[in-house]
């Protein structure tokens, strides 16, 4: 981003991947001056470097194309009154993101640009480059800005301490998001970020430093000029003209926004047939929803692909593992130079020297790249040529490269636990790269405890288990639905368990989508696919009521009218959804005329004939939302009650709507609806959460009294209805989630594994998730998630048979007292009573290897020791504790 | 001032803290090369003879993370 200076050769980012480097062909003097120099080519040992590649064009058979070209920042330049080309303290969002980057130019220490000091007041500008038709094209809110610039101030202070001053000045707060709104007010509350609803005009330096004044009109009209060390502009989203120019040839069509056009039910695929999109190309969003529609996108293409799976799949041949019972140790000691990585560091063939002194190692060597494809045929030829039977790998983590190394050694015929890394690049090297003589010995004490530890270890068994091949969902809503109809199109028996006497869930209660599609039409249509689908089995009027298995083999027993039937199945998705809010406040239950969203839905459904004689409506948000007790934002209301506004103003242009909100939410494009309302003339009023509408009904008319934000005055409106965007309430259901062992937040939706990475799935194996259990949302999002789900879900049935791991805890019987701790303390449910009637060892525990996540909690727990934990065993700790004693 | 340096045996569990530790690895974060790290699955596989053992052995600190 032009923040640090780099070489001509350069790896992109720390993270980048595959982590490699590349040749920057603008800079590098051998492409500029014609074939001098190229010392890069004789000095690399490993013969990379290679001048000649061409761009080469590969011509590929496909069955499907999913397009993820994602998006390019804003280019703020074109805000003249901001300066962002000619002061340096003015810098982007994603500049700033790199400052407080650990990988990044200042290693996350926070300093502006100009004269590297620490900054003691930074402002953020949002709706730079989004929300604006005059100094940019972008009409759409990009989503994403509001919660990375409260998240930016956060990490900002987390930096800097907490004197450090931070103001976010912002039109409308847009944190839609899971946990989001917890996290703005965290963020007002707890780490006093100031947030000021203003709209800046004009960035000034000011004369003789590098600091920016400003000027703004406080929420109470006053004028106000403030001075700031840098400014943050929080850049939106858009799609960059060749990926426009990509959509044109390939034929697909694109919205006012530039992003490709999709349909409410069928939110990732393109207009044309076999193209399908996910990302930000697809509309502005976050991580959590690109993931989503990205496995969305993958079960879209699997559903017209699912005749073709695995028929280009290559097996890999197995090689038959020797048994090594009874042998003494021979083991072999690889210790890697990750090139200068740990070499630059420690004294490599010292530490592998040193290594050959330790007892039962036979062979040692040191490699440049232990694991570059060549190193590991070599170490395979090793192992087999020294018979050797325990390996130690001396490099960079077991967290990313033991899979790898294990891999080697199955290759090689050993089993893959006769495995030890010693950690000596990550938590060596790297850490004390001053200090490189005692690096050095901490690589070879690492490297001793290791070999101590592998002499001890033993070929561990991995339980193969079958993956029984049927699907159940658990709530026929659309989200259920959506899963139900893509697992059946991938070719896989689902049942679908739905409580009510129909499907349809909470789409039955809306007219139509923003888009303007009908939904009980695209709704009855998707119903009789499914009814029709031979593969799905719909149960209505039924629950779960015992749930007994684990991954792969599931046996639950669904009760439908007093009738109980066990099935059995490999894999769960829950899709329970929401409901909405029924409030006790506004005088709700009280007056017909004062309904919630679903019950003016209704109306419009049923062709009310009583809208017609409305001469006035009002519509009031967040009503039981953004408040203490429900901290989150229901996200489907405001596009909602807008798209209501306008349908009541179409009805009746002389109508006089009014919207009260807090914080109007029409993220991504659906900003155009709330454009157009105001262009309508519907008249939108903000209120505070200290300073409530009140609702009247007085005698034809019903009053709503609100304070104005403008005038600062209380108003009193004449309304003939009054709408309350009320809340989604997920249907929390501890039953089901204590059956699959899932856990349930705080306001009742459901945890999935990762809040970002995934979003549609859970942190027990086969349990997926969708809907609005998860979390609020629109039925297009409701739609991609349930195909998410699918996705995830049959990327496991597809494997037909899945290997546990052999790191678990065994109990040793005869010693057990069965007390019964290791059974009440597992978090896994492995461990369980041996039943009174067993011919061995009655009433002794035992643990399910399938369930046995290895955490070793019983072992520690366990008063009579009589739980060893395989891989992690006693005796191999302590082997690696007693070689600390010769440490320095 | 003596320039004993303590030797600190720490037991940090796989799925936080050793990863952790690999981080400021990336991050290149230098601290003080004292301690030697034994990988556990989690920090519930911490057995009190572990503390007893390292302290026995030399150690003149544990730290346990998890």
């Amino acid at each position: 981003m032009g923040l640090a200076k780099r070489k001509a050769i350069y790896v992109q980012y720390a993270q980048a991947v595959p982590l490699k480097y590349t040749i920057d062909k603008a800079n590098c003097i051998y492409f500029i001056k014609k074939g001098k120099c190229g010392a890069c080519k004789k000095i690399c040992p490993t013969g990379a470097v290679d001048f000649d590649q061409k761009e080469e064009i590969v011509t590929l058979n496909v069955g499907s194309v999913i397009l993820s070209p994602g998006f390019a920042p804003f280019d703020p330049t074109v805000f003249d009154a901001y300066q962002y080309a000619k002061l340096p303290n003015v810098v982007t969002a994603m500049e700033f993101e790199r400052v407080l980057s650990a990988s990044g130019p200042t290693m996350g220490h926070l300093v502006r640009a100009s004269d590297q000091k620490e900054p003691k007041k930074i402002a953020w500008f949002q709706c730079v480059g989004s929300r604006d038709m005059n100094k940019c094209d972008n009409s759409y809110c990009s989503s994403v800005c509001c919660m990375y610039a409260i998240k930016e101030a956060v990490i900002a202070k987390e930096h800097a301490g907490k004197d450090l001053d931070c103001a976010v000045f912002f039109m409308d707060m847009r944190t839609h998001g899971k946990e989001f709104e917890r996290f703005y007010t965290t963020a007002k509350d707890k780490h006093g970020i100031r947030f000021i609803r203003c709209r800046v005009h004009t960035i000034n330096p000011v004369a003789g430093t590098d600091d920016l004044e400003i000027r703004y009109i406080t929420e109470t009209g006053e004028l106000k000029t403030e001075i700031f060390d840098q400014i943050v502009l929080s850049v939106g989203l858009q799609i960059k003209p060749e990926i426009a120019e990509l959509a044109k040839r390939l034929g697909i069509e694109l919205t006012e926004g530039r992003f490709c056009k999709t349909e409410t039910f069928e939110p990732v695929a393109t207009s044309r047939e076999g193209i399908f999109v996910c990302g930000v190309f697809q509309g502005p969003k976050d991580i959590p929803q690109a993931v989503i529609d990205a496995s969305a996108a993958a079960s879209a293409a699997g559903e017209i692909l699912s005749e073709a799976r695995n028929t280009l799949i290559k097996h890999k041949e197995a090689v038959t593992e020797t048994n090594i019972t009874g042998e003494r140790p021979r083991i072999g000691v690889f210790v890697c130079r990750c090139g200068i990585n740990i070499a630059g560091v420690v004294d490599v063939p010292k530490v592998a020297e040193y290594a050959k002194t330790l007892p039962y190692v036979e062979f040692t060597t040191d490699n440049l790249y232990s694991c570059s494809q060549d190193t590991q045929e070599n170490m395979a030829q090793i192992i087999k040529k020294e018979r050797l039977n325990r390996v130690v790998v001396a490099a960079c983590t077991p967290k990313t490269h033991e899979p790898l190394f294990q891999e080697t050694l199955t290759n090689a015929g050993l089993n893959k636990y006769l495995f030890e890394m010693a950690n000596i690049r990550n938590q060596d090297s790297w850490v004390h790269k001053s200090n490189p003589e005692l690096a050095t010995e901490k690589a070879i004490d690492l490297v001793r405890m290791a070999v101590a530890k592998v002499a001890l270890m033993e070929p561990l068994k991995e339980a193969e288990l079958e993956v029984n091949q049927t699907a159940v969902v658990i709530g026929g809503g659309i989200a259920g639905m959506s899963a139900a109809k893509s697992l059946a199109k991938q070719g896989y028996e689902t049942h679908i368990i739905e409580k009510g006497k129909c499907l349809g869930g909470q789409a039955l209660n809306i007219f139509r989508t923003p888009k303007g599609e009908d939904i009980a039409e695209k709704l009855s249509g998707l119903v009789d696919e499914i009814t029709k689908d031979q593969k799905i089995h719909v149960h209505l009027d039924s629950a779960i009521t015992s749930v007994d298995g684990f991954v792969g083999n599931f046996k639950s027993t669904i009760s439908s009218n007093g009738k109980n039937d066990v099935l059995e199945h490999g894999i769960a998705i829950i899709a329970t959804g929401a409901s909405a809010f029924k409030p006790s406040e506004y005088n709700y239950g009280k007056d017909p005329r004062i309904m919630t969203s679903l019950e003016l839905d209704k109306k419009f459904m049923e062709k009310d004939p009583s809208l017609k004689k409305i001469d006035s409506a009002v519509f009031i948000q967040c009503v039981g939302s953004r408040e203490p007790d429900r901290l989150y934002c229901s996200r489907v209301c405001c596009t909602h009650s807008i798209d209501n506004a306008i349908e009541l103003k179409k009805i009746n242009p002389d109508m006089n709507v009014y919207v009260l909100y807090r914080d109007i939410r029409t993220y991504g494009e659906r900003e155009y609806l709330y454009k157009k309302a105001r262009g309508m003339g519907i008249i939108f009023i903000r209120y505070s959460v200290d300073n409530k509408p009140e609702v009247k009904p007085e005698g034809e008319k019903i009053m709503v009294g609100v304070t104005d934000h403008i005038l600062g005055r209380r108003l009193s409106l004449e309304a003939d209805i009054v709408t309350l965007a009320t809340a989604v309430i997920p249907n929390r259901d501890e039953k089901l989630a204590n059956f699959f062992k899932v856990p349930v937040n705080d306001d009742g939706f459901f945890i999935e594994r990762h809040a970002k990475l995934g979003p549609s799935e859970f942190a027990t194996d086969g349990v997926f998730l969708c809907g609005l259990a998860h979390y609020p949302k629109p039925i297009d999002e409701s739609i991609a998630q349930g195909m998410a789900a699918a996705s995830r879900a049959v990327t496991l049935l597809a494997r037909k048979k899945i290997h546990t791991s052999g790191t678990i805890a065994e109990t040793m019987p005869a010693v057990c007292s069965s007390c019964g701790v290791c059974v009440s303390i597992c978090p896994y449910s492995a461990p369980s009573f041996i039943e009174e009637t067993a011919r061995f060892f009655p009433g002794k525990a035992q643990i399910n290897p399938v369930l046995c996540k290895g955490c070793g909690l019983c072992v520690a727990s366990c008063r009579s020791g009589a739980i060893r934990l395989k891989g992690f065993d006693n005796d191999q700790i302590f082997a690696q504790i007693y070689e600390l004693s010769k440490a320095v | 001032m003596s320039d004993w340096e303590p030797k600190i045996a720490s037991f940090l569990c796989n799925w936080c803290s050793y990863g952790a530790a690999d981080l400021a690895g990336v991050g290149r974060m230098e601290y003080p090369p004292n301690i030697r790290v034994i990988r556990i699955p989690c920090a519930g596989r911490m057995s009190p003879k572990f503390f007893l053992a390292a302290l026995t052995q030399g150690a003149d600190g544990v730290w346990v993370s998890g």
